[in-house]
């Protein structure tokens, strides 16, 4: 028998049984009505993630100011400045560059302009990123934004280049962001030159693909894809990536195409939730119409 | 005192696993430090203690991951009540004991994820998560696993005998 190493808590014998039987109690209940006990464990967990978090945002401190440390000192200093401010950059101007080709594309179709409004009138929340989804199984991020700041769950989250994804959970200061390279996530998505839709979803590998598209679609490589504005979460226009190939095997009913997405996951920071248009901004002007693409962050 | 450090560990060590190891995964895979510490804690200090642990630290870690709010949960206390039952018959332990039990619960954890988080896809789908994921996970879990526990028994003076 092993067990030779001091016990870490060393609680009395009753308080000992009382807490095996919760544990054990809890664990048969989660194991036979695990949909029915998630609305009792968030309620549980909020008080436990808001106490968590607090290291977790030091941490996270932490961990930005030795990584920011080391590419800037020890990792080519000016060079890394540079290029990270004219990617920045680049990606903000391909950004603007297409919510402005999708306006005149929409206003081209003559598309009611109020319609066009309610779609991709943005009111967003900026949100930082303190940590990544703690499994390997889900391709996810911690943002320090909660029900607090107004996150509800559905919500699209964006960069200015691109989506980023949408939220899966929130606690009262923080909430969980599943990326769209993850194969739980998917949405409406759409060939921005020949006006196809098609369903964007994550792969298990971490890549992205666009399923369902129709089999006379002329997609190419090299095509962008846009959001659809058909799901929640997202308003139309706002870019997702850019065709990779497009597979298509005898048979098959629809088109797949491999996405290739603008957003660089891996260096995710800061990022935009997509807050639901408040009701009172519908009968804005024509002209707030033209330039409603614009970003209303509430907090940084 | 010793409530406290429970507490604590607890608390420190889910931000450590979604803060700090983001930025070292070699090939975008990170050990499960959860999983590491339930089942070392059952190998270590019997299955009562590493059930409670393994309830809490799983609870905190389904609490800052994407997936359903039990599922880490159950799959930690588990680990760590079927590690505690585990070491009750071995006679001896070193460190590459600690090794395989470490990455045979990973493996075991790692298709109670692979399965709840890949619903309705194609099987291929799913199985890449083996190569991908499951297989370079385990083998991660477990040398981290044998560092944990290097640094356990030594720390401990009623391991000084391993």
């Amino acid at each position: 028998m092993i067990g030779r190493v001091r016990p870490l808590f060393l609680w009395s014998t009753s308080t000992r049984r009382l807490v095996v039987g919760l544990v054990i109690i809890a664990l048969v209940l989660l194991f036979l009505l695990p949909r029915q006990t998630q609305f009792l464990l968030q309620q549980v967990g909020k008080p436990v993630a808001d106490v968590v978090s607090v290291p977790l945002e030091m941490m996270a401190d932490v961990d930005r100011g030795v990584r920011n440390w080391w590419n800037q000192y020890i990792a080519l200093q000016g060079i890394y400045e540079q290029n990270r401010d004219l990617q920045v950059k680049v990606q903000n101007l391909e950004g603007e560059l297409n919510q402005l080709r999708e306006q005149a594309l929409a206003s081209q179709r003559l598309t009611a302009l109020l319609d066009f409004q309610e779609e991709s009138a943005m009111t967003t929340l900026a949100a930082r990123v303190i940590g990544r989804s703690a499994s390997n199984w889900y391709h996810g991020v911690v943002l320090n934004k909660g029900e607090d700041d107004g996150v509800a769950v559905e919500m699209g989250v964006v960069t200015p280049a691109g989506i980023v994804g949408h939220i899966v959970k929130v606690a009262s200061s923080t909430s969980i962001a599943l990326l769209i390279t993850d194969p739980n996530v998917a949405v409406t998505g759409l060939i921005q030159r020949t006006r196809d839709e098609g369903i964007v979803q994550g792969t298990a590998q971490g890549f992205v693909r666009m399923k369902y598209i129709p089999p006379l679609a002329a997609v190419k490589e090299g095509d962008t894809v846009v959001t659809s504005g058909l799901t929640g979460g997202f308003p139309r226009g706002l870019l997702i990536g850019q065709v990779l190939t497009v597979g298509e095997r005898e048979g098959d009913l629809f088109q797949t195409a491999h996405v290739a997405p603008v957003v660089d996951f891996g260096k995710l920071e800061e990022v935009l939730i997509v807050l639901p248009p408040p009701s009172s901004e519908s009968t804005e002007s024509i002209g707030n119409i033209l330039t409603s693409q614009e970003k209303k962050p509430k907090d940084s | 005192m010793k409530t406290g450090l429970f507490v604590g560990f607890i608390l420190l060590l889910v931000p450590l696993q979604t803060t700090v190891l983001g930025s070292i995964s070699p090939f975008g895979i990170r050990p499960d430090l959860c999983l590491i510490a339930a089942c070392l804690i059952g190998f270590l200090t019997g299955q009562v203690q590493g059930l409670i642990m393994g309830f809490f630290l799983g609870f905190v870690q389904d609490l800052f991951s994407a997936s359903d709010l039990w599922l880490n949960t159950i799959t930690k206390s588990g680990v760590g009540f079927f590690a505690g039952l585990i070491a009750r018959n071995l006679a001896n332990a070193a460190s590459h004991s600690a090794f395989l039990v470490v990455a045979v619960f990973s493996v075991f954890s790692g298709v109670v994820f692979m399965v709840s988080s890949r619903v309705g896809m194609d099987i291929g789908d799913v199985l890449l998560g083996f190569p991908s994921i499951l297989l370079p996970q385990a083998l991660f879990d477990g040398l981290v696993a044998i560092a944990a526990y290097w640094v356990a028994t030594r720390w401990t003076p009623e391991a000084s005998s391993f």
